[in-house]
């Protein structure tokens, strides 16, 4: 009787989660792996005419510029949104949780962007980057910078950086919420007992807060790092994936696939970023672990 | 778990059912088309509903997507198990590189020689067989504000060296010479097929666009210095890059611009009031050439090969060839038919036919003649070369390892 009772406990989790599992396992792994075999097929369909190429997708990726260019824009990203938000985003964070009249306004103020969909933000920001009418330009000529009032977004020089901006501007909100949560999770009495050792407000946060900010901390970079490597909706938007100039790994892998019908390249771009994406999330999830077994 | 084992077995019931029923009705026509405008969607509507006049068995089927989500589908559409019946498409290598992999339904029954003038039946052949019916087409050339050039009393360029002295008066006048709608790449297009035709001759771009020519040959890049002559001298529209071509044609229709190189759908934009004030004149002549190519891009429809019910489709086909379907489509839209019974609409059509009758290349258009992936590089090549015209030596010797590998995968 008793192991019977046991029996249908262990059960009773996995036929809750069969549904979730199948539906991961039909949507997300199978088509991971089936991603992994196109990458090796030249096709123009994702159903017909299927040749067998073997490694000419990548070796052809080794030879693409537009590739390179690619890799080095998201690179770009990567550099620039782990040194902007991660620490704008503390000193937010930081700000808001001294806790004056109407911080919550300010909080849900900042908080905004991170509420509106990449599409909005996008076409938002078109707007502003306008060269002739937009707030940008406007502001710029208004401070007799007339001379740097550029294209933002048609000068293909500048594209890449506009774009970053504007990925930025939403990611910065992002990670102030990561810190506002991890400041909970500071003792009072570590604060307070810094303040009878006569610690001053700098020697304050940086012997006692940011310590215990580390998980916080952690979590604002990977994702930071992850969104930056998935930078796709931003691009699509603004460039429409027509100025090759601001390409990303996942517009390249999308025009590539999707506006030229060579499925077969653009899955082998998918399986490079699938690759890179891959070495920050097991550096991540390596340091979870170790962090549970040291529980 | 045996609620969820019931609803499953309901849902699962339901789209048995559903697509059972789907599968039924034998006696269906589903049309895939990408007229999402509001003028052409609505003359396409008044046929489809003829056409169900005439066939009232028939159940007339139209799922319209836009433009640039279309073309990213059709390869889906040729290749799903059951495609839809009919296509809208464009003629020339777009239509021909699918028929070449068999992916196209032949339409010679449907094709009368009285109708169509010869050079129709070419673009909408491949090796000797119809695979694609024209409805419409329309030419480009350059468009300018009447008002604008009669103040600053211009008469319209015939030479190179007149329009270059009309882009300086007009410039000199605190006009934008030439408007283009560059964030849009395709207008870049145009430019291209023109200037190259113009400099090159028609044989010479025929060549480059089927991928016979490098890009770094130099008469390739000679017909780039002059676009990148025109840049440098300041004579495209500031800000280009950043404005779709439809906000560029309204700087000219405001007459903060004077000329834009344009189709005459362009037409279609125009406020009613400034109609009248927009007129075209042909793309100038280059030095000693007094030949010259126009674009003229041809519009029509194609039948899948998996086509479901295709007795219906080529029934469809035969219906859009004729006379009076072709003029009550193109009437209202101030196009050319295809079928050449049909008379032209306008004193602005016959104009535009005669051009296209005197030329003595027609294109299709760089992303109609070229591969699309090709031609989308290319154009984007072109405005990178407007805005930085320093580099264009750079630009063109990239975009021509793109066409050696292109070309290589489409043969």
């Amino acid at each position: 009787m008793q192991s019977l009772r046991r029996r249908r406990l262990d059960f009773a989790p996995w036929a809750f989660l069969a549904l979730p599992l199948a539906m991961y396992l039909v949507w997300v792994i199978v088509p991971i792996f089936e991603s992994f075999a196109f990458a090796f097929t030249k096709r123009d369909s994702i159903i017909y005419g299927a040749v067998w190429v073997g490694l000419d997708n990548f070796k052809r990726l080794l030879g693409d510029g537009q590739f390179w260019l690619a890799i080095k824009n998201n690179f770009a990203w990567l550099l620039f949104f782990v040194l902007i938000p991660v620490p704008l985003g503390l000193l937010v964070a930081m700000l808001f949780n001294s806790g004056y009249k109407g911080d919550k306004l300010f909080k849900t103020l900042f908080y905004l962007p991170m509420t509106l969909s990449f599409t909005i933000i996008g076409t938002i920001w078109m707007w502003i980057y306008n060269p002739d009418f937009g707030a940008l330009n406007t502001f710029l000529r208004s401070l007799g910078l007339g001379d740097i009032a550029v294209q933002w977004l048609g000068d293909r020089r500048y594209m890449t950086g506009a774009l970053i901006a504007v990925g930025i501007w939403r990611q910065v909100p992002y990670v102030m919420i990561l810190y506002l949560a991890g400041l909970q999770g500071v003792p009072p009495e570590l604060v307070e007992a810094s303040l009878i050792d006569g610690a001053n407000a700098w020697q304050r946060f940086r012997r006692v807060i940011l310590p215990l900010l580390m998980p916080a901390t952690v979590v604002a970079v990977t994702i930071s790092v992850i969104d930056s490597l998935r930078a796709f909706d931003i691009v699509y938007v603004m460039t429409n994936t027509k100025a090759r100039a601001a390409e990303v790994l996942a517009s390249y892998m999308y025009s590539s696939s999707f506006a030229f019908s060579d499925y077969g390249y653009g899955s082998a771009i998918a399986v490079v970023q699938f690759l890179i994406t891959l070495v920050f999330i097991l550096v991540y999830v390596n340091d979870v672990l170790k962090k549970e077994d040291a529980r | 778990m045996k609620k969820i084992l019931a609803i499953a077995i309901v849902v699962l019931a339901a789209a048995t059912l559903f697509v059972s029923c789907a599968k039924k009705g034998s006696n269906e026509l589903v049309i895939q088309s990408y007229m999402s405008d509001e003028a052409p969607k609505a003359a396409f509507q008044v046929l489809a509903d003829q056409f169900t006049k005439e066939n009232p068995k028939i159940k007339v089927t139209i799922n319209t997507t836009a433009h640039e989500q279309y073309k990213s589908q059709l390869m889906n559409y040729l290749t799903a198990k059951e495609a839809p019946d009919v296509l809208t498409w464009f003629a020339g290598f777009r239509m021909q590189q699918y028929a070449m992999k068999g992916l196209l339904e032949p339409l010679d029954k449907a094709w009368d020689n009285t109708q169509f003038p010869a050079a129709f039946k070419t673009a909408s052949s491949y090796n000797g067989k119809v695979y694609f019916m024209p409805q419409s087409w329309y030419w480009w050339s350059v468009y300018y504000n009447k008002d604008v050039f009669a103040k600053l009393k211009l008469a319209t360029p015939k030479t190179w060296d007149d329009f270059l002295a009309v882009c300086a008066a007009l410039r000199k006048a605190g006009i934008e010479p030439i408007a283009i709608g560059a964030k849009d790449t395709w207008t870049a297009g145009g430019w291209f097929d023109y200037m190259d035709v113009a400099v090159n001759g028609g044989p010479f771009h025929q060549d480059l666009t089927a991928g016979k020519v490098a890009y770094t040959d130099p008469k390739v890049v000679n017909t780039f210095n002059y676009i990148a002559d025109l840049s440098k001298k300041g004579y495209f529209m500031k800000n280009a890059a950043s404005y779709s071509w439809q906000e560029a044609a309204t700087l000219m229709f405001d007459g903060k611009a004077g000329m834009y190189l344009m189709g005459q759908f362009i037409k279609d934009v125009a406020p009613a009031n400034k109609k009248d004030s927009i007129d075209w004149f042909r793309f100038p002549l280059v030095g000693s050439n007094t030949a010259y190519g126009v674009d003229t891009p041809f519009d029509g429809f194609m039948v899948p090969a998996k086509a479901k019910n295709k007795e219906n489709a080529l029934k469809f086909i035969a219906f859009l060839a004729r006379k009076d379907t072709q003029e009550s489509f193109n009437k209202s839209l101030g196009r050319l038919s295809s079928n050449q019974n049909v008379p032209v609409p306008n004193a602005d059509a016959q104009r535009g036919l005669d051009m296209v009758k005197g030329a003595t290349t027609a294109m299709q258009f760089y992303d109609r003649d070229a591969p699309e992936e090709m031609a989308s590089k290319g154009m984007d090549a072109i405005v990178e070369i407007i805005n930085t015209p320093a580099k264009a030596a750079d630009i063109l010797a990239a975009l021509d390892k793109e066409r050696v590998r292109i070309y290589a995968a489409v043969q």
